[in-house]
């Protein structure tokens, strides 16, 4: 599913995917997240929690460059995040439960535009819906596909691009039971491939996936163990 | 990828939705027809008093529909959050905008094609003497419309601007290309084309000036 994650950027942390110093985001008057900072090396699966309206979605928004940070400063991949967004977006993938496809697109339309903005073969399009079991409906509009479905063509563009660094916000939200089980999939196939995977998520089953947790509790981001029995495994 | 094949991309992508959905031409061009029809109406039968106020109506009805057009292209950006796709693309911004610019441009044009006839029917214009002009005008105008729609359409989708933000600033932003446009129009139907080119040239400039404005812009416009 996944290649071998590339080598780092000569002259980064060789080890680190993520170093965030201080960072805050203030909407308005409000803050989503406050003072956080927060080292992830490469190949390691975070698992982040937190309940509704904690900042869980804004802080991997913030990784993920769609956000700017109001204070405080970063590091992903070796790239400054508030000076070299683009080649942070080059190599990082956001699966959200909002799967940002165009509902009157086929799937494999929707696949084929998603090449053409991250410079990816088209070609390699029904093979990642082959992966997803979707191949057999990728003419048909996404419009008319269920929560699930969607989800996994959401699975297969992120299958296509081959980021370094997954940042899943909420992926098992909706899901069925095979939906939820082809994200499993995808994390794990990330951490065999050296990826790194930033997981928020409520399903409380899903800890075993994870190589470490952390805590957002309203804005403010704290450690929180993975029972080392759990840790690395799927339940 | 090069900026123009992301365009094409782009402009692709949007024309698809379109031919699928049939979004603008199940509402735009309804839209006008009835808006030329009531207006018809209201003025009387007088031949004189509606081919003199066609070349107005016409562009006005252009107007309205570029509106409506730009908001269709940004809701279906919107509908489950395609637009964070396009921002978090490592990609040349200004060729997004380019792109849903060549869109709504065409479905602009295939419109006017439409509307056109309309005018010419329920209003008498005689289009014959300076349709060169005419068409002229019309795919200059366009491109205008194209560019400020392009351009500012993503704020009828952006949660802290309110709904009616896009017309109220669109609307007059565009006046020069509806005055111009009205103009060189009238001045065509009255077979005075040959005057019309200081129009024309007004409909030059501001499709530079935005079309600029947008590669410029849009970029900031979009991000968050």
């Amino acid at each position: 599913m996944f290649e071998p994650a590339p080598p780092p950027r000569p002259g980064a942390a060789p080890t680190r995917a993520i170093s965030l110093t201080g960072v805050t985001r203030v909407f308005g008057a409000q803050p989503a997240i406050i003072g956080v900072s927060l080292t992830v090396e490469r190949g390691e699966i975070v698992l982040l929690r937190g309940a509704n309206g904690a900042g869980k979605s804004t802080l991997l928004r913030v990784v993920a460059t769609a956000l700017s940070p109001t204070y405080g400063s970063g590091v992903v991949l070796g790239f400054d995040l508030a000076s070299e967004r683009d080649e942070i977006r080059r190599r990082t993938d956001l699966l959200t439960h909002r799967t940002r496809l165009y509902e009157e697109l086929s799937a494999a339309e929707n696949l084929c535009f998603s090449c053409a903005l991250h410079g990816l073969d088209p070609a390699l399009v029904p093979e990642a819906l082959e992966r997803v079991g979707l191949a057999g409906v990728a003419g048909e509009r996404v419009g008319g596909f269920s929560q699930g479905m969607r989800q996994r063509v959401a699975i297969a563009r992120t299958i296509l691009r081959q980021a370094e660094l997954l940042l899943l916000d909420e992926p098992y939200a909706g899901l069925d039971g095979d939906a939820r089980r082809v994200v499993d999939q995808v994390v794990l196939a990330a951490r065999d491939a050296g990826r790194t995977v930033l997981l928020a998520t409520h399903e409380p089953t899903r800890a075993g996936l994870a190589t470490r947790a952390m805590l957002l509790e309203a804005g403010r981001l704290h450690p929180q163990p993975v029972p080392p029995s759990r840790s690395g495994v799927l339940r | 990828m090069s900026s123009l094949r992301l365009a094409v991309a782009v402009a692709a992508k949007d024309l698809r939705i379109e031919l699928h959905g049939r979004h603008a031409a199940g509402l735009a061009l309804p839209f006008v027809g009835t808006l030329l029809l009531a207006f018809g109406l209201a003025l009387g039968p007088g031949r004189t008093l509606l081919q003199a106020t066609a070349p107005g109506l016409l562009w006005l009805g252009l107007l309205f529909a570029s509106t409506l057009l730009a908001r269709r292209a940004y809701e279906a950006e919107a509908e489950d959050g395609a637009l964070e796709e396009l921002v978090l693309a490592p990609v040349d911004k200004a060729s997004v905008f380019a792109g849903k610019a060549a869109a709504m441009a065409v479905q602009l044009l295939v419109l006017e094609a439409s509307v056109l006839v309309m005018v010419a029917v329920l209003f008498e214009l005689p289009l014959g003497r300076g349709i060169v002009v005419i068409a002229g005008a019309l795919v200059l105008g366009t491109v205008g419309l194209a560019a400020v729609g392009s351009l500012f359409g993503v704020l009828a989708v952006v949660p802290r601007a309110r709904e009616a933000a896009l017309p109220l600033l669109v609307m007059p932003l565009v006046t020069p290309v509806v005055v111009a446009g009205v103009k060189a129009t009238e001045l065509a139907v009255a077979g005075r084309g040959g005057e019309a080119g200081s129009w024309l040239g007004l409909l030059v400039a501001f499709d530079l000036v935005f079309l600029a404005a947008g590669t410029l812009v849009f970029e900031h416009l979009v991000e968050e």
